[in-house]
C-alpha cells in the first residue's frame, strides 16, 4: 500500500543503445538516457581507470579524451557523445607497450597514490598531441583542470617534460632529471670483478 | 634502474619513432652463473658505504647495516615497484572492485545536528521493489572506536545523531538509483537537541553532553580528553628578555585525497566476509569488524584495495565499512558503498580546528627560557585520535630546541560537527606553526638573525629533550644552514622591498609511534614481515604495511633487494590480505618505513644467511669471506669462486623445500614515567627546516608563494625520488592549510563548503617552485639510517609563509589560513594603527643586529663542533636537555634547580592562571553512566 502512494523522482533506468568507439574498439551498450559517461565508461564499458573522484568537475579524475579533446567524463551526458571515438587511460598504450607519458609517469615521480594519474595522463598525452614541445608553463595550463594531493605536480611536470623529449626524439634516456648521484657509471664498469685472463 | 615495459619483452635501448618500445629480449640477462664466464654487473661502490669498502661518504659514522648492503638498489632513485598498475589504470581502488551480483549501498544520513531518534519506520523503504536489505543503528550495537580507550562509535546512530551526515540508517538495492530512492522512504522521528558548535562552549556544562565518558567525564562539560604538562624551572620565564605571546584561530582542514571512501563486502560460502577497502590501517578495521559484528577475526579477511591518497583520513575504522557488511549478511549478495565527494566531508577526521595561545620568552643570552602553550582543539563529533591529538599538541613542541621549562595545556572538546581526526604532520602541525612565528618575533625583539638563533638554541644529536623523548640522529642544524645557504638568505632577509618576503620555520616530528595501541610492545612487535623464496628465486614478501602511495611496498622491496642483492623485479611485496599478511598496524606515525623497512631487513637477513651457509657448503669459503652481488655469490679475493643464487637457493632447499624467514621490530624500551609520557615517543624523529618566498599584494591581500628550499632529515633517503615526491607533496598540503584550504561552518553550524569547487585545493598554478634538499644523518635503529620523510616536512612551510609574509608587509597575522581577506583586515588594522594612510606607506620590516647576535653565532660555531663529535657518537656523555642552562646532565635536574617541576596536574595556585583549554581543568570528574555502556 505505502508503494503504491510514493511517487518516484529518479527516472527508471531504462536501457537505451549507446556506441561509441572506446579505446579503437567499437561498444554498442544499453545505457539510461540520463546516464553520463563516467558511468557508461565505468560501469558498462568496464574502462575502470577511469576514476570519479568529486562528480562535480572539479578534479580531473575522469577526464577522458573525446575525438581527440580531454574532456571530463563526468560532465558529458553519453548521449552526447553518441558515435564518438573515446581514449581512456587504457587506450594510451599500444597495448604491448607503455606510452613514453606513462613511463615518464613512472620513472620521474609524476605518480604517488596514483588515483588521479589517469585524468593527468590523458590530459597530458591530449598536449603532447598538439605540442611537442611545451614549455613548463603550457604544460601547467594543460593540467590545470586537474586536481593531485600527493605529489605537490612539480614531479608531474617533470615526467611530461621528459616525455615531450621523446616525443621530439631527444631523448631516449628515461632516467630521471632528479637522480641524487650521476650515473657511477658513465663509461661502463669501474671495478674489475674478475681477474683478467682468468679462464678454467 | 628496470626499464619499463607493459609485458616482458621491450629492450630498454629500442625505442621506435613514436617513443614507444620495440618488443626486444628479456631484460632479464642470464644470471651471473657459477660457470668460467660469469655475466655479473660490478658491485656498485658509489652505493656500498665507505665503512665497508665503498665509496658512499658516511659522515655519522658505522651503522649496524652497512654490512648488509650490497649496492644494489638502496639509495637510487627508482619508479614505485606499482607505478605501472597506476599509469596503465590496472590498480583497483575501493570502488573498482566489483563482484558479480553486487548490490549498491547507500548510508541515511542525519539531517539534525543534534537530536534523538524516537523512531525509525522502515516498512516503506522495504516496500521499494529493488530494495534487498535495510539496516539501522538497532542491528549493530556495539560501539568502536580506533582507540580502545575511546571506543565512542556505532556503525548507525543507535540513540542520538551526533552531526548532520551522522550515519542512520542504510540500505542495499539492485542499483543505485533504487538506492537513492530508497533513502527517502524512511520515516523518522527526531527530538532535536541544543547542539554545541564553537569549542570554547564545550567547556561548558551542557544539558546533554554529546557524548559520556562514564567515571571519566569532567562535570556536564563536553570535554573529551584534558592534558597538562609541566616541566622545568619556571622562574625562569618570570623575568625574560624577549617574550612573544600569539593567539592563534587555526581553521579545520581535510585531507582532500581524490578518492572518495568505497568498500565492498561480501560473505563467502563459508560464512567468511571478505572486505574490500582503501585502508591505511587495515587492522584496525579488521579489529573494529570483529567486535560490530560478533564474528571472530580469523573469519573476517580485511583486503586493502589500493588506496588514493590517505593522509590520515582513511585510518579509522569506518562506520561505512560495517554497515557494508552488515547489508552483505542480510541480502546474501556482495555489498558496494561508494561515498560522493560531499559524504566524504561529512565522515571528515581532518585536521583540528584550533585555538592555540603560544606564550615564549628568551633570557639575556638568548636562550628559550620557556614555552606556554594553550591548545583548544575542536573534535567534532567522535573521539578518533583525538585522545593522543590533545598530547602531540604540545609535547611535539619540545624539540628540537632547548627549553628552560615547558608548560602545556590542552583539551579537546566534543561538537556537533563531523569528527576530526589525525591528518598529516598530526596534532603537531598547528602548535608548531604558533611556535615557530613566535621565535621569528622574539628574534626581531632582540635584533638578531632568526636562523642564528634557532642555531644557538638546538639540541644535539643523542639527547633528551625536556619531556623526556630520545633524539638519536639530528639532522637540524645541517637543515637549517643548507636552506640558508639555498636561498640566499643572508642577502634577502629584512632586505626585500615591501610586498617581498622571506621567512624560515622549522619541524619536528616522529618516526613511527613508540607504542602500539592495541598491545604491549614486549608481548607482540611492531612490525613482523615474512619472506618465502621458491624454487624460481622469486621472492615473495608478506606484510600488512599499507601502501597509500607513499611507496611502502617500494621501501621494503627494494631493501629486501639489497640484502639478497637482486634485482627488484625478483621481488614480490603481498601487502594486500590479512589473511597471508602478518598483523601489522599500517600506515600512520610515519611507521611504515622504520618498522617495516627494518623487519624486512631482518627477514632478509634470514634468508641470505641460509644462502650463504649452502655456498659455505658448495665453495668451502666461510660466509664471512662470501660477496653477494648481482645473483651470485662469490669469494671476497676471488670472484670467479663462485656459485650463482639460484645454484645456492637450489642447495639450500634441498632438505626444506621452499626457503622461509621472518622479521620482526620493536622499538626500544623509551621514555619517562608521567602520565602520557608514552604520547610522542618514537624511536626516531625527524627534523627539518624550510625558506619560503612570498609576494604580497599590499592593495589585495593576495599572497603568492613563489619560492620554496625544503631541507628535510630523513636519515638516509632509501628512494630519493619518492623522498623528494614526498618532501614536495607536503609542501603542497601545507600551502594549502596557510593560503587557502578552511573547513567553513556557517552560523548555523552547517559545513558549507563540502567539495572540491570551494574547499580549496592548490591548483597546479599556486605551487612554488620547491627546491627538495636532502639530508642524510644516517639513524643508527632506521633501515639503513632511514627515518620518515611523510609526515614531518609539512610542518614547516606554514610558519616558513607567514613570517615570510611578516618580512614582506609587517603585520603579524595569526589567523589560518592567510586568505586575501584575513590578510587585508589585517593591512587595514595596521594602517590604522600606525596612523598611515595607504598600504604603501608600510615601512617593511628591517633589521640591524644587536649586540646578542655576535653572542649567539659564536654559541652556534660551538655546538657545531659539538653536534659533529656527537652525530658520530664519539661523544657518548648524556646530553640532557638543561645542559645550555648550566645544569648538570649526571644529576636529577629536581636535586639542582629549585622549582624544577615535572607534573601532569596544576597545582590548585596554578587553577586561576591557567590558558583557555586549561579551564577544563577547573571542572572535576564525576560519574555519570546514564549513557555508558
Amino acid at each position: 500500500m505505502v508503494g503504491e502512494e510514493h511517487v518516484s523522482m529518479i527516472p527508471a533506468p531504462a536501457g537505451k543503445r549507446w556506441a561509441a568507439t572506446v579505446n579503437g574498439r567499437p561498444f554498442e551498450v544499453l545505457a539510461p538516457s540520463n546516464a553520463v559517461l563516467l558511468d557508461v565508461l565505468r560501469d558498462k564499458v568496464g574502462t575502470l581507470g577511469v576514476k570519479r573522484g568529486c562528480d562535480l568537475g572539479t578534479c580531473g579524475c575522469c577526464t577522458v579524451m573525446i575525438d581527440g579533446v580531454p574532456k571530463l567524463s563526468c560532465l558529458t551526458l553519453a548521449g552526447q557523445v553518441q558515435g564518438a571515438d573515446i581514449i581512456t587511460v587504457e587506450g594510451l598504450s599500444d597495448g604491448a607497450h607503455l606510452a613514453p607519458i606513462q613511463t615518464c609517469f613512472a620513472t620521474h615521480g609524476g605518480s604517488q597514490c596514483g588515483f588521479c594519474t589517469p585524468g593527468f595522463l590523458v590530459a597530458s598525452q591530449a598536449l603532447l598531441n598538439e605540442n611537442e614541445n611545451p614549455t613548463r608553463q603550457e604544460i601547467a595550463c594543460a593540467i590545470e583542470g586537474n586536481l593531485c594531493r600527493c605529489t605537490g605536480y612539480q614531479q608531474i611536470i617533470d615526467s611530461i617534460e621528459a616525455a615531450a623529449a621523446i616525443h621530439r626524439g631527444e631523448s631516449e634516456t628515461l632516467a630521471p632529471a632528479s637522480e641524487p648521484h650521476p650515473d657511477p657509471h658513465p663509461s661502463g664498469p669501474g671495478e674489475p670483478t674478475m681477474p683478467p685472463g682468468h679462464a678454467k | 634502474m628496470g626499464s619499463y615495459r607493459q609485458q616482458p619483452g621491450a629492450s630498454p635501448s629500442e625505442v621506435r619513432k613514436d617513443g614507444k618500445r620495440v618488443a626486444g629480449k628479456q631484460v632479464f640477462p642470464p644470471p651471473g652463473s657459477g660457470g668460467s664466464e660469469p655475466k655479473m654487473r660490478p658491485r656498485d661502490l658509489d652505493y656500498i658505504p665507505e665503512t665497508v669498502g665503498g665509496r658512499e661518504p658516511k659522515p655519522a659514522g658505522d651503522h649496524i647495516h652497512d654490512r648488509d648492503r650490497t649496492g644494489t638498489i638502496v639509495g637510487k632513485a627508482i619508479p614505485l615497484v606499482d607505478s605501472n598498475a597506476k599509469v596503465t589504470g590496472q590498480a583497483w581502488y575501493g570502488d573498482d572492485v566489483r563482484l558479480p551480483g553486487e548490490l549498491i549501498g547507500k548510508i541515511l544520513r542525519s539531517p539534525h545536528h543534534y537530536a534523538r531518534i524516537k523512531s525509525i519506520d522502515t516498512s516503506r523503504v522495504e516496500a521499494l521493489p529493488g530494495v534487498v536489505a535495510v539496516s539501522t543503528g538497532q542491528d549493530a550495537p556495539n560501539r568502536f572506536g580506533v582507540l580502545p580507550v575511546t571506543k565512542d562509535e556505532h556503525a548507525m546512530a543507535v540513540d542520538k545523531v551526533r552531526h548532520v551526515g551522522d550515519l542512520v540508517a542504510c540500505v542495499a538495492a539492485v542499483d543505485e538509483s533504487t538506492a537513492i530512492e530508497a533513502l527517502s522512504l524512511f520515516d523518522i522521528e527526531w527530538e532535536e537537541l541544543e547542539p554545541v558548535f564553537d569549542p570554547k562552549k564545550g567547556l561548558e556544562d551542557h544539558d546533554e553532553p554529546i557524548h559520556w565518558r562514564g567515571k571519566y567525564h569532567l562535570a556536564r562539560t563536553n570535554v573529551q580528553k584534558r592534558v597538562f604538562q609541566e616541566f622545568g624551572d619556571r622562574s625562569l620565564v618570570k623575568t625574560p628578555h624577549a617574550a612573544s605571546h600569539g593567539s592563534w584561530t587555526m581553521l579545520g582542514v581535510h585531507h582532500g585525497f581524490t578518492e572518495p571512501h568505497a568498500v565492498v563486502a561480501h560473505w563467502d560460502p563459508n560464512g567468511r566476509l571478505q572486505l574490500y577497502t582503501p585502508q591505511q590501517v587495515p587492522h584496525y578495521t579488521h579489529r573494529a569488524l570483529s567486535t560490530v559484528l560478533d564474528v571472530p577475526m580469523h573469519q573476517i579477511n580485511v583486503v586493502r584495495t589500493f588506496v588514493g591518497g590517505g593522509f590520515g583520513g582513511k585510518s579509522d575504522p569506518f562506520p561505512h565499512e560495517m554497515c557494508a557488511a552488515i547489508l552483505a549478511r542480510k541480502s546474501g549478495a556482495p555489498v558496494r558503498i561508494t561515498f560522493d565527494r560531499e559524504e566524504v566531508y561529512w565522515i571528515n577526521r581532518g585536521r583540528h580546528p584550533s585555538h592555540i595561545d603560544v606564550k615564549m620568552t628568551a633570557d639575556t643570552e638568548g636562550r628559550i627560557s620557556g614555552f606556554d602553550i594553550d591548545a583548544l582543539i575542536d573534535g567534532g563529533g567522535f573521539a578518533s585520535f583525538g585522545h593522543v591529538t590533545s598530547y602531540y599538541n604540545g609535547v611535539l613542541a619540545t624539540a628540537p630546541y632547548e627549553l628552560g621549562s615547558f608548560h602545556y595545556t590542552g583539551a579537546r572538546v566534543w561538537t556537533n560537527k563531523p569528527a576530526s581526526g589525525a591528518m598529516r604532520g598530526h596534532g603537531a602541525v598547528n602548535t608548531r606553526c604558533a611556535v615557530e612565528v613566535g621565535l621569528d618575533e622574539m628574534a626581531e625583539q632582540m635584533n638578531v638573525d632568526p636562523i642564528d638563533l634557532r642555531l644557538a638554541n638546538l639540541l644535539p644529536p643523542h639527547s633528551r629533550t625536556i619531556s623526556g623523548f630520545r633524539i638519536t640522529s639530528n639532522g637540524m642544524r645541517e637543515a637549517l644552514e643548507r636552506v640558508r645557504e639555498g636561498s640566499s638568505w643572508d642577502s634577502k632577509f629584512r632586505q626585500l622591498p615591501l610586498g617581498k618576503g622571506i621567512g624560515i620555520g622549522c619541524g619536528f616530528f616522529i618516526s613511527g609511534s613508540g607504542l602500539p595501541i592495541h598491545w604491549d610492545p614486549k608481548n607482540f612487535p611492531h612490525a613482523t614481515v615474512h619472506i618465502q623464496v621458491d624454487m624460481d628465486g622469486g621472492v615473495t614478501v608478506h606484510t600488512g604495511a599499507a601502501d597509500i602511495g607513499q611507496g611502502s611496498t617500494t621501501a621494503v622491496a627494494q631493501v629486501v633487494a639489497e640484502v639478497l642483492a637482486l634485482p627488484i623485479e625478483m621481488i614480490h611485496v603481498r601487502s594486500h590480505e590479512s589473511d597471508t599478511s602478518p598483523v601489522d598496524l599500517g600506515s600512520y606515525s610515519s611507521r611504515v618505513t622504520f618498522m617495516n623497512a627494518n623487519a624486512a631487513i631482518r627477514a632478509a637477513i634470514g634468508i641470505r644467511d641460509q644462502l650463504l651457509k649452502a655456498a659455505w657448503e658448495m665453495l668451502g669459503y666461510h660466509p664471512n669471506v662470501l660477496v653477494l652481488n648481482d645473483r651470485r655469490i662469490y669469494y671476497k679475493h676471488d670472484p670467479a669462486v663462485g656459485v650463482s643464487y639460484l645454484q645456492a637457493l637450489h642447495k639450500a632447499q634441498a632438505d626444506t623445500g621452499a626457503l622461509i624467514a621472518r622479521g620482526a621490530y620493536r622499538s626500544p624500551p623509551m621514555g619517562g614515567v608521567h602520565k602520557g609520557a608514552a604520547a610522542g615517543l618514537a624511536p626516531a624523529y625527524s627534523f627539518s627546516a624550510y625558506v619560503a618566498e612570498v609576494d604580497v599584494d599590499i592593495e589585495t591581500g593576495l599572497i603568492s608563494c613563489t619560492n620554496v628550499w625544503a631541507a628535510h632529515d630523513c636519515g638516509k633517503a632509501l628512494n630519493p625520488l619518492a623522498v623528494k615526491g614526498q618532501i614536495i607533496g607536503s609542501c603542497h598540503m601545507g600551502l594549502g592549510q596557510v593560503l587557502t584550504e578552511k573547513m567553513v561552518y556557517g552560523r548555523t553550524g552547517h559545513l558549507q563548503n563540502a567539495n572540491l569547487l570551494d574547499y580549496k585545493i592548490p591548483s597546479v598554478h599556486e605551487m612554488p617552485h620547491v627546491e627538495a634538499i636532502i639530508v642524510e644523518s644516517s639513524d643508527p635503529e632506521g633501515p639503513f639510517g632511514a627515518k620518515e620523510a611523510g609526515e614531518g616536512p609539512l610542518l614547516p612551510i606554514l610558519p616558513a609563509v607567514v613570517n615570510a609574509v611578516y618580512d614582506a608587509i609587517g603585520v603579524r597575522l595569526r589567523d589560518l589560513p592567510l586568505t586575501p581577506d584575513v590578510v587585508y583586515s589585517g593591512i587595514q588594522k595596521h594602517l590604522k594603527k600606525n596612523g598611515l594612510e595607504e598600504p604603501e606607506d608600510i615601512e617593511s620590516p628591517r633589521l640591524s643586529h644587536g649586540p646578542l647576535q655576535e653572542i649567539l653565532v659564536a654559541r652556534g660555531d660551538e655546538h657545531r663542533e659539538r653536534d659533529r663529535l656527537r652525530q658520530r657518537s664519539e661523544d657518548t656523555s648524556a646530553y640532557v636537555n638543561g645542559v645550555l642552562f648550566g645544569f648538570d646532565p649526571d644529576r636529577p635536574l629536581s636535586e639542582q634547580v629549585e622549582g624544577w617541576r615535572e607534573a601532569d596536574e596544576p597545582l590548585p595556585e596554578q587553577l586561576a592562571e591557567l590558558g583557555f583549554a586549561g579551564r577544563a581543568w577547573l571542572k572535576k570528574e564525576q560519574r555519570h553512566m546514564e549513557d555508558d555502556a
